[in-house]
C-alpha cells in the first residue's frame, strides 16, 4: 500500500481528486465512513434553472463509477480515528487497519452546528441535514409534518426537497433567542443574509425587494411589516416574525410552541401558539470538519465567512506540512461544484510532486477554474465568502511565503 | 423559558444555564469552560456541542483566532479496546 496516495473523504472533493490522480496513472485509496460514496452530495436535489436539476445521487453515482473504472480503491464504512506522521509517512489509523502514505489529502467536508431549543432532546428532533439524508438518500420520510427552525440557504433548499418527497413542512421559522441563537433568532440579521442570496431563490422574498432593501431603514421597515404568518415560498410559510420557544411532546415530538417576535428577536408576550408537528429540524449552519488536520498539527485560523476554524493552506491546496493537502468544505463552506474543482487542484498538486508529467500550467488552470466556479455559484453559504478566501490567502502569505522562497 | 433543563452537552448532561453561569462567573476560555463543566468531554468527543460551548465561552472571553479553541484528541471516533491493543 506504500505508494498509494490516500484520500480521506469520498465526497465531491475526494472523488474528483481520486479521479484526477487515477487519470494520471497514480494509485489511490479513498477512505470514507459512510455506506455510499458521494458524501453530502448524495442529499442534494434542486432546480438550477428552469427544468435543469442538480441531482446529487446521480452526480455521485457518475463520479463513483468513473473512479471504479479507473481502479481507484474505495474503502467505505471505515472510520479514521487518528493521524500521525511517522518517519516521513502519514500514518492513518482506521477501524479496518493502519494505512501509510507520503501524500495525503483530507477531504472530510463539514458538520452541522446545532443550537439548543427547550425540548430539543426529544425523539423526532434532528438536524436539517439528517432529514435531508433520510429523505433523499435512504428514502425514508422523517415524519408527516415538520417544522424547520433556522431560516437560511440550506434550510430553505432542504424544505423544498422535503416538499418534493410529499413531506409537509408546516413552517420555516426562527429560534427563540438565547446566547447561541443571537444571529439566527434575529429577524433583521436573517433578512439581511437572505437578501444576499436572493438570486438563488425564486422566492417572494426577492420580490419584496432586494432593490428596496439596500439601506438599513428600508430593511427595518421591511421586517416591521413582514406578514406575521410569513411569506410562502414553494407553498411553505417562511416566518421571519415568529420563533419557536419550545418543542413539545411526551415521548416524542408532538408540536412546537411559536410566538410572535419583535424586529430585534424579543418575544411578544401572550402571542404563544401551539402548532402540530411530528418532527422538527434544527438548521444551525455548517462548519468545516477539521479534526484530522488538527491532529496532524496544522495551524488554523478562525474565519467567520468560511464557517469556522480553517486549516491554513495555499491555492495549490497544500498545508504547511509536507505531503498534507486539503480540499472541499474542510477549507471553507461552499457548494459541491467548488469542492469538485478544489479536489482537482489538490490532485494535480500531488501529481506534480510525483513527477508524472503534470505541469504548473495545468495546476494554474485548475485554480482559475475554482475561481470561476465560485463566481458562478448557485448557492452561497456566506455572502462574503470571497473576502474570507482573501483573508486566508493573506494569512498564508504572511506566515509561510518567506519560508518557502 | 426552561433553560435549566435545556441540555447542551448530551453525553455529560450539561445544561445551557450551567454553561452560561460558569462562563460569566469565571470569564473563562472555551477550554476552561469545558474542564469546569465536562461539556464536550463525553463519548462523542464534543461532536455535537463543540460549537455551542465555544460560542458561549466566546461571549465572555475573546477568542484567539489563530488557535483552535477546543483541541481535538485522538481517537476522534469511538474505537474498540481490541483495536487499540491489537487483541485478536
Amino acid at each position: 500500500m506504500k505508494n498509494k496516495v490516500i484520500i480521506i473523504g469520498a465526497g465531491p472533493a475526494g472523488l474528483s481528486a481520486a479521479i484526477t490522480l487515477a487519470e494520471k496513472n497514480i494509485a489511490v485509496l479513498v477512505i470514507d465512513e459512510y455506506l455510499y460514496a458521494g458524501g453530502r452530495l448524495l442529499g442534494q436535489l434542486y432546480e438550477e434553472s428552469p427544468g435543469k436539476w442538480w441531482n446529487g445521487i446521480a452526480v455521485s453515482k457518475r463520479l463513483f463509477e468513473r473512479a471504479k473504472a479507473l481502479n481507484v480503491e474505495l474503502l467505505l464504512q471505515t472510520s479514521v480515528s487518528d493521524l500521525e506522521k511517522i518517519e516521513q509517512e502519514w500514518t492513518v489509523h482506521t477501524n479496518k487497519g493502519v494505512f501509510r502514505t507520503r501524500q495525503l489529502l483530507l477531504a472530510t467536508g463539514a458538520a452541522e452546528s446545532p443550537f439548543p431549543i427547550p425540548g430539543w432532546t426529544l425523539p423526532g428532533v434532528m438536524s436539517v441535514g439528517a432529514a435531508q439524508v433520510m429523505t433523499n438518500v435512504h428514502r425514508v420520510k422523517p415524519g408527516k409534518r415538520g417544522v424547520i427552525i433556522g431560516v437560511n440557504v440550506l434550510s430553505s433548499a432542504i424544505a423544498m426537497e422535503l416538499q418534493i418527497a410529499s413531506v409537509q413542512v408546516a413552517a420555516i421559522t426562527l429560534p427563540a433567542t438565547n446566547l447561541l441563537t443571537e444571529d439566527s433568532g434575529n429577524p433583521l440579521e436573517v433578512m439581511n443574509s437572505l437578501l444576499h442570496v436572493s438570486q438563488m431563490a425564486p422566492s417572494p422574498l426577492v420580490k419584496i425587494g432586494s432593490k428596496f432593501m439596500k439601506n438599513e431603514f428600508m430593511k427595518k421597515l421591511g421586517i416591521t411589516f413582514y406578514p406575521k404568518n410569513g411569506v410562502k415560498m414553494w407553498d411553505i410559510p417562511i416566518m421571519l416574525r415568529k420563533a419557536v420557544v419550545e418543542i413539545v411532546g411526551k415521548d416524542q415530538v408532538e408540536g412546537v410552541v411559536i410566538a410572535t417576535v419583535n424586529t430585534d428577536g424579543s418575544i411578544v408576550l401572550g402571542s404563544e401558539k401551539r402548532i402540530k408537528a411530528d418532527f422538527v429540524c434544527i438548521a444551525g449552519g455548517l462548519y468545516p470538519l477539521a479534526e484530522l488536520a488538527s491532529l496532524a498539527g496544522c495551524p488554523f485560523h478562525y474565519i467567520e465567512q468560511l464557517g469556522g476554524f480553517i486549516p491554513l493552506h495555499n491555492e495549490q491546496m497544500e498545508t504547511n506540512l509536507e505531503g498534507l493537502h486539503v480540499a472541499g468544505n474542510i477549507t471553507g463552506i461552499e457548494g459541491a461544484k467548488v469542492a469538485l474543482a478544489q479536489g482537482k487542484v489538490a490532485a494535480l498538486t500531488i501529481a506534480y510532486k510525483l513527477n508524472t508529467g503534470t505541469t504548473k500550467q495545468e495546476i494554474q488552470r485548475a485554480i482559475e477554474d475554482v475561481e470561476t466556479t465560485r463566481a458562478n455559484a448557485h448557492i452561497q453559504f456566506h455572502p462574503e465568502v470571497l473576502a474570507g478566501r482573501q483573508q486566508l490567502k493573506k494569512i498564508w502569505t504572511e506566515s509561510f511565503l518567506k519560508v518557502t522562497k | 423559558m426552561q433553560n435549566k433543563s435545556m441540555i447542551v452537552c448530551r453525553c455529560e448532561e450539561v445544561s445551557y444555564d450551567e454553561l452560561v453561569e460558569v462562563a460569566s462567573e469565571n470569564n473563562c476560555s472555551a477550554r476552561e469552560l469545558k474542564l469546569r463543566t465536562r461539556a464536550a468531554m463525553g463519548y462523542c468527543g464534543g461532536r455535537t456541542c463543540r460549537t455551542m460551548v465555544d460560542h458561549i465561552a466566546h461571549k465572555h472571553h475573546p477568542r484567539q483566532d489563530s488557535e483552535i479553541s477546543l483541541k481535538y484528541q485522538a481517537p476522534i471516533r469511538p474505537v474498540r479496546f481490541a483495536e487499540l491493543g491489537e487483541v485478536k
